[in-house]
């Protein structure tokens, strides 16, 4: 513990002192040409401070002002953005519009409102931009230009300068649809809006004539034209739950939708009955405000995960919208993805994504697979091995034949993996659907009882003390408090860096009882550092760390962050030479070392150590590993005051799970799981009825992520695990796994009053109106405080922050 | 009461307005983004559209 914690404490000292990037908030590296002397900003790097300067130049300064997050790192590697003038590939992209063409991007690293803010002023300002909008909460651009003036790789070269990298969105008749969906959803809320507004108005009017003084025509009237201005909001704004109540119904399972259409339903055609043999009462009032209160209440629901899943659409990033493919004679040709076969050569630039599943020919590779293993640090491949679809080109240029195509990649076999295990989640009852549809049946029986007394009793009064009676316990309030409450939740998770991207991730996670960790990268945080140093010879300790440093420092290996709190200033190393998949050689001092390996280093046996040496001689050994987060301990002691049962379930070798297993405090940790394993530890968990919480972070775990009740991926890690989890955590720290859980559980608990309000509600109310006693003044008034009442109480959620 | 006979069409000429000038508002996109324009009244008024040379990028 002693010496890991102390390289921890001494890497946080450290960052703590040093100056951050003005434009990104990365740490500024002391070494960098760009820390300036005087009081100018710092920044990281040369692309952050081109892009600040440019930012500064073009007046948009108020950016920096205006942001409520840091900027991304704007990447030095050159993006090639020829493909984007090519016309032919963007078929099916670009639509034709006024004075040009038009097409829609999706753009990575669009945070927040004021980088929409800087990306429509940017770009508007390139020549031949006839129109931009950028869109932070969907991640889109609209862009039109004239491409008689400009190339379309002109703006967005801009927008890659500053730091945002342009992807094809899902193609333009996808983007129509998506755009015209929620413009309905916009128009059916306005014009309930409008509607219950005018209907409100009119029925007061009906209300306040408690003396009975307007003549009889003159009601009609005013009924007739609330009858006028109910009916679109009834039929075209409330058919989201018309439909909704259509599909329950043929599958035979009635659910909020029922409950929902039912009421507005029956208050509306009372009314229209009752307008037409000139009743006692009409509640088109009733209909129309129901129908706009819950309209609003799904629609924050719905933004709140909209929010969070666009954040997550990772997967459509990952694939490449095109592939250089080379010909039988050497030249190169630029195609459409779906043009490519396999037996191809596929020419894939550094930085660039690799179209598909294959073989490399060349010597040596350097890919990224973040996409599938949640491993940000390239990994070298050697010439013959296996590349995978989605992963990243690093360093140098590859060429790969390829041998899977389309559908049957390893990316697209994953993601159907993934989406046969959510298919096969065990059910867990939805406690408002049950509740809801318990209580429609409930009150139908009530109503068809109270009929039956009434018709009995006093034939003639039988229909009007039915309708009042169902309209009275017309259930707004039960309704209401299920979406209130989630969408409050969703936003309160959203602060806390928890994006919940299933509708029904807060219930399950309220409910867990056991947590699953999965090692790589969720206990610890793929950060490297030096465990272990031992020195032969009495070589000084701290010599030999400065000595690794050094040759460390300028090779840009992955091993180099484990050693990059050693001050090795004033180590000037001749003759650096990396040598690929052994170590880093170089002169120092007039002395030859070696760094790398024991075979390489030292001559001796490989050991998984790093070994510093001259070739023959050993001078040093150090052990790198993971780090833990700095929070694990902390966040596994509140899952367990929280009554969670913590489990480890790692695919790493016995001792380093071990380890870290004691570290945190978890007992009784398994290593060595295969995805197999880890599914049958979480499905044997289900047998015994608990709930489990899979933490997950790699592409292995995605099927097992799936697989368990409820899943959190971690937004750093692999795209598809993210696309596999429930809720994803935006942030780093573990600490938000038990907050998150924290409020699902008040969520729950203000569901329950919510519910059990409500049905005390009409539990009151149901007896009086059976008995013929409520005057629709009253119910409506009942019916309004109960509705406000339960909304109030959602908003707690939303206010009160987590401890 | 007889001038409700005209009040109650008026109000309802004005909701007929009302709805339109709303469907015209989705369509023409005004909903789209309700955040970004929110900072405009932040930002300092622009001086003059200034364009850096095209050649200060890469």
């Amino acid at each position: 513990m002693s010496s890991l914690g102390l390289a921890l404490a001494a890497a946080t000292a450290q960052v703590g002192e040093r100056a951050i990037c003005f434009h990104c908030g990365e740490p500024v590296d002391a070494s960098s040409p760009f820390v300036p002397d005087g009081a100018e900003p710092a920044f990281c790097c040369k692309g952050c401070a081109a892009a600040a300067q440019w930012i500064r130049d073009a007046d948009l300064g108020d950016y920096y002002r205006l942001r409520s997050q840091l900027a991304s790192r704007v990447s030095e590697d050159a993006v090639d953005l020829a493909m984007w003038d090519r016309g032919e590939l963007l078929v099916g992209h670009i639509l034709e519009c006024e004075g040009g063409n038009e097409i829609t991007l999706l753009a990575d690293g669009m945070r927040c409102a004021a980088c929409a803010w800087l990306v429509d002023r940017a770009l508007a300002r390139e020549p031949g931009v006839l129109e931009v909008s950028a869109n932070a909460i969907t991640g889109r651009i609209r862009l039109s230009w004239d491409p008689t003036r400009t190339h379309l790789s002109q703006p967005l070269r801009r927008l890659v300068a500053l730091g945002y990298r342009p992807y094809l969105a899902a193609g333009e008749e996808h983007e129509r649809a998506r755009r015209s969906e929620r413009n309905r959803w916009l128009l059916r809320v306005g014009i309930a809006g409008l509607g219950a507004m005018q209907a409100m108005m009119f029925a007061d009017a009906l209300y306040f004539d408690t003396a009975q003084q307007m003549t009889l025509p003159m009601r009609d009237f005013l009924r007739w034209v609330t009858f006028l201005i109910a009916t679109p909001v009834v039929f075209f704004s409330g058919w989201p739950f018309l439909a909704g109540a259509w599909h329950e119904l043929r599958q035979r399972q009635l659910g909020m939708d029922t409950l929902i259409a039912g009421s507005t339903l029956l208050a509306y055609t009372a009314s229209l009955l009752e307008t037409i043999r000139g009743g006692t009462h009409v509640w088109y009032d009733a209909a129309v405000m129901f129908v706009f209160l819950l309209l609003v209440a799904r629609m924050l629901e719905q933004r709140a995960r909209a929010l969070a899943s666009a954040q997550v659409d990772a997967l459509a990033r990952a694939r490449p919208a095109f592939a250089t493919r080379e010909l039988g004679d050497g030249g190169r040709e630029l195609v459409a993805l779906t043009a490519l076969e396999a037996g191809d050569i596929a020419c894939v630039a550094a930085g660039q994504l690799v179209p598909a599943d294959g073989v490399l020919l060349d010597d040596h590779g350097c890919f990224e697979e973040a996409l599938l293993t949640g491993e940000s640090r390239p990994v070298e491949k050697p010439g013959g091995a296996q590349v995978f679809a989605g992963t990243i080109c690093r360093e140098r240029p590859a060429r790969i034949r390829l041998t899977e195509v389309g559908s049957s990649t390893r990316l697209s076999q994953l993601t159907r993996l993934v989406e046969r295990a959510q298919a096969h989640r065990p059910a867990l009852a939805r406690i408002a659907d049950q509740v809801a549809s318990r209580f429609v049946i409930g009150l139908l029986l009530v109503a068809a009882a109270t009929w039956l007394a009434w018709h009995w009793q006093q034939p003639a009064r039988a229909f009007e003390v039915t309708l009042a009676l169902l309209v009275i316990s017309c259930p707004c309030a039960m309704s209401l408090s299920v979406p209130a409450a989630l969408a409050a939740a969703h936003g309160a998770l959203a602060r806390e860096g928890v994006l919940a991207v299933r509708p029904e991730a807060l219930e399950r996670l309220a409910l867990a009882t056991d947590i699953v960790f999965d090692k790589t990268g969720t206990l610890s945080d793929g950060q490297l550092v030096v465990a272990e140093v031992r020195t032969f010879d009495a070589f000084d300790r701290q010599q030999a760390l400065r000595i690794a440093a050094a040759l460390e420092r300028d090779s840009g290996h992955p091993l180099a962050a484990a050693f990059k709190h050693v001050d090795s200033s004033g180590m000037r190393v001749e003759r650096i030479e990396t040598v690929a998949g052994a170590g880093v050689k170089g002169c120092i001092d007039g002395i030859d070392w070696r760094l790398g390996h024991a075979c390489f280093a030292t001559g001796g046996r490989d050991d998984e150590a790093i070994w510093l040496g001259d070739g023959s001689r050993a001078t040093a050994r150090f052990v790198v590993r993971d780090s833990e987060r700095a929070d694990a301990t902390t966040a596994v002691t509140s899952l367990r005051a929280l009554g969670i049962a913590v489990h480890l379930s790692s695919g790493d070798a016995r001792a380093p799970v071990a380890r870290l297993a004691q570290l945190v405090g978890i007992a009784d940790p398994q290593s060595r799981q295969s995805p197999e394993d880890k599914l049958a530890l979480v499905r044997g968990l289900q047998q015994n009825r608990r709930v489990v919480l899979m933490v997950g972070d790699g592409i292995n775990d995605a099927p097992v992520l799936a697989g368990a009740d409820v899943s959190i991926a971690f937004g750093a890690g692999a795209a598809l695990a993210q696309q596999a989890a429930d809720l994803v955590l935006t942030g780093n720290s573990l600490m938000r796994i038990p907050e998150a859980i924290a409020i699902a559980r008040r969520t729950r608990k203000v569901i329950r009053q919510n519910l059990g309000w409500a049905i005390a509600y009409n539990l009151l109310a149901l007896p009086v109106a059976a008995a013929g006693l409520v005057a629709p003044w009253m119910a409506a008034v009942g019916m309004a405080m109960s509705s406000l009442l339960v909304t109030a109480n959602s908003l707690r959620l939303a206010r009160r922050r987590a401890r | 009461m007889n001038i409700l006979l005209m009040l109650v069409p008026l109000s309802l000429m004005l909701l007929g307005a009302a709805v339109w000038a709303f469907v015209w508002a989705v369509r023409r996109g005004q909903f789209d983004d309700l955040d970004t324009p929110a900072l405009d009244i932040l930002a300092d008024d622009e001086a003059e559209q200034s364009v850096p040379g095209a050649d200060s990028v890469n």
